[in-house]
């Protein structure tokens, strides 16, 4: 059966001013599945993944060349940017809940889309948190400050406050750099059962994490993807000399 | 010789150090001993003019509840300007005592029938005046009519034969003035006039600076041009105001002009604080919001703002101390009027500014001391709510 493909990026140049981050830049992402971006760090990988939600429209001078298309659409045609991102959802390297109560933090997405209608978005609440593991963490402090959870449970509920927007897509930038390694299983874990109804792009500089959570992998090198496939293909049977030296540690 | 450079440069140090302080507690310790004397309730709680007026007080028949002996201990003057010169003697007419005293005001010598005692259920405290205007008959009044006899040189023992009104009794009071309420009052009207035109302003621009602004040469110039501004001297912005408020837009030496002249002077100061306080909004949480789908505005409105509120809220707090501590400015645009201002275009001087007239117009240096004290005392007020509202948010942020 042929996955069917969610992203295609097609010869994508993205340039900060005149330094050109992305350098023609083609891959697919399939639907459903977790897609891995490897590499050494400053190579384009948060870039990238930041395309794939318009994220870089909030940077000055940014210049972007070629296409991204979302389901065939274009998403840097004429697009509600908006809309895109409640479909497209984003979970980042050091965990970012508001400093509102955990409550008001998975609330937050659905309130800006206008939802008001509080037993809705109670319910819209517990299934984001019991989707992303944590109820049994949190359910008595769903009024307490999100700050005050620990840094792994804070990513969990980053995790659920994108999940409560019901996207197609979540984006992960390294998600679990900033976490201690048990922390860490639990995401990853928590990966393995969304994967069943998200499409996952994970950033992570962890080969192995690569190889446990991912079906695909792309390895980028200073702005160029210079393998991208299977994942076992890559760890196993590299074509790329480059790939090899990086994925047997040899730099990065 | 190393040493003897060392111990030079400590012993400057700790000249600097001693010189400031010394300098700093002198002139404390000069307006404290000046002042302090005249600091009292009724300092705070009277009117710079005196007030007379007469009042139509219902008569209510309350007997009194304590004893003669506790009535004279209790009976309220003033100890540092009136000598009582006989018991207080109680009204159940009126429901007040009233008692014979030996006022001195600056050399003058005055004897005086003063309000001492105010029994509970009496309804002097509500007395209205003849277009229905509530004055309140409170302790420290001075009484020269009950129903048209003059008290002067009564025998007080008889206070309930003079209340000649069968449901009400006509009484006129005259409130003491030399109080600075009438300067407390317009200080307060400054800063809640200045603040509601600055605040929205000065908040929106730092939004507008902030969040929308491309960097580049035109904000360059705002933040050039808020810089410059805050550096000028307050009478500059004083003559403006006088030139373009006070002449030129007919406002006269009002409310009104000089709320709009302070307003310009606290602009540059409210814009760079909010800003401040903007910028270190973490930028992670502007990108959670974006990630989420929200617009600009939903991000600004409810993450970013809520986070920058106790910057902000110290950039009122230090605004209000600069209203209060203002004085040159307002001279020029608010005029000296030492009356409540009744309207937005009338007079009225503030706290600062009154301190400045009563000690240049009439010599009275204990008094605008007097008046510095409680300026000090509000100033230090304003500075420690400034670092707890700062503390308690920090506190409860992270
Ligand atoms: N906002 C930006 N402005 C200018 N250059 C940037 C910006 N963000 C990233 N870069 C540059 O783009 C390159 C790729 O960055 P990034 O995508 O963050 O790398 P990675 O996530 O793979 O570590 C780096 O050289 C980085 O310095
Ligand atoms: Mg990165």
């Amino acid at each position: 059966m042929a996955d069917k493909i969610k992203f295609i990026i097609k010869d994508l140049d993205l340039y900060y001013d005149t330094f050109q981050a992305l350098k023609k830049v083609n891959i697919e992402i399939k639907e459903n599945k977790v897609t891995a971006f490897i590499g050494p760090s400053g190579c384009g990988k948060s870039t990238l993944l930041r395309c794939l939600n318009r994220m870089n429209d909030l940077i000055d001078n940014v210049k972007i060349e070629g296409a991204v298309t979302l389901d065939e659409i274009d998403i840097y045609g004429d697009i509600d940017v908006i809309n895109l991102r409640t479909k497209v959802g984003m979970v980042f390297q050091k965990p970012n809940p508001f400093p509102m109560t955990v409550y008001d933090n998975i609330a937050y997405g659905p309130r800006c889309q206008g939802i008001k209608d509080k037993k809705k978005l109670d319910e819209i609440v517990e299934r984001s948190i019991v989707q992303s593991a944590l109820w049994d963490e949190v359910k008595d402090r769903l009024n307490k400050s999100a700050l005050g959870l620990s840094g792994g449970q804070q990513q969990r509920l980053c995790i659920a406050r994108a999940i409560a927007m019901e996207p197609e897509v979540i984006l992960m930038d390294e998600p679990t750099s900033a976490l201690d390694p048990i922390a860490t299983a639990k995401i990853e874990e928590l990966m393995e059962t969304l994967k069943k109804k998200y499409t996952i792009v994970i950033v992570t500089h962890s080969m192995q994490q690569a190889a446990r959570i991912s079906d695909d992998t792309a390895f980028f090198l200073s702005g160029e993807v210079i393998e991208s496939g299977k994942t076992i293909g890559i760890f196993t049977n590299p074509r790329d000399k480059r790939t090899e030296d990086y994925i047997t540690g040899r730099f990065g | 010789m190393r040493k003897l450079k060392d111990n030079l440069l400590k012993s400057l140090i700790y000249l600097s150090a001693f010189i400031t302080v010394g300098i700093l507690v002198w002139i404390l310790g000069y307006v404290f001993s000046n002042g302090i004397g005249l600091i009292n309730w009724n300092f705070i709680s009277n009117e710079y003019n005196e007030k007379t007026s007469y009042v139509e007080v219902k008569i209510t028949n309350t007997p009194l509840s304590i004893n003669q002996e506790s009535l004279n201990e209790k009976a309220f003057y003033n100890q540092k300007v009136d000598k009582p010169l006989s018991d207080a003697i109680y009204s159940e007419k009126l429901g007040i005592a009233v008692m014979e005293v030996e006022h001195s005001l600056r050399g003058k010598k005055e004897n005086q029938f003063i309000v001492a005692y105010i029994e509970n259920g009496s309804e002097a405290g509500e007395a209205l005046d003849k277009s229905g205007k509530k004055i309140g008959i409170n302790l420290g009044d001075v009484i020269t009519k009950i129903d048209g006899e003059a008290l002067e040189g009564k025998d007080l023992k008889d206070l309930n034969a003079i209340v000649s009104g069968s449901n009400e009794s006509l009484v006129k009071i005259t409130k003491p003035g030399y109080g600075v309420l009438t300067n407390i009052v317009t200080t307060l009207y400054m800063i809640i006039l200045s603040l509601s035109i600055a605040a929205p302003i000065g908040i929106l621009a730092a939004i507008y600076l902030v969040e929308y602004a491309k960097p580049g040469k035109l904000v360059n110039v705002i933040r050039f041009a808020t810089e410059s501004l805050s550096g000028i001297p307050s009478i500059i912005f004083g003559l403006f105001g006088m030139a373009f408020f006070v002449v030129f837009l007919k406002f006269n030496l009002s409310l009104l002009s000089g709320a709009l002249t302070i307003s310009i002077i606290l602009l540059p100061v409210i814009i760079r604080s909010t800003e401040e306080a903007l910028k270190s909004v973490p930028d992670a949480y502007r990108e959670a919001s974006y990630g989420l789908g929200a617009t600009k505005l939903q991000t600004i409105s409810k993450i970013i703002i809520p986070s920058a509120i106790p910057g902000i809220l110290v950039a009122v707090i230090l605004s209000i101390g600069r209203i209060v501590g203002e004085s040159a400015a307002l001279l020029l645009t608010a005029g000296t009027v030492a009356k409540i201002p009744e309207s937005l275009f009338a007079s009225g001087s503030t706290l600062t500014v009154q301190a400045y007239y009563v000690a240049k117009e009439e010599a009275n240096i204990q008094m605008a001391c007097a008046i510095g004290i409680v300026v000090i005392v509000l100033i230090i007020v304003l500075n420690i709510l400034a670092k707890l509202i700062s503390k308690i948010f920090n506190k409860a942020n992270y």
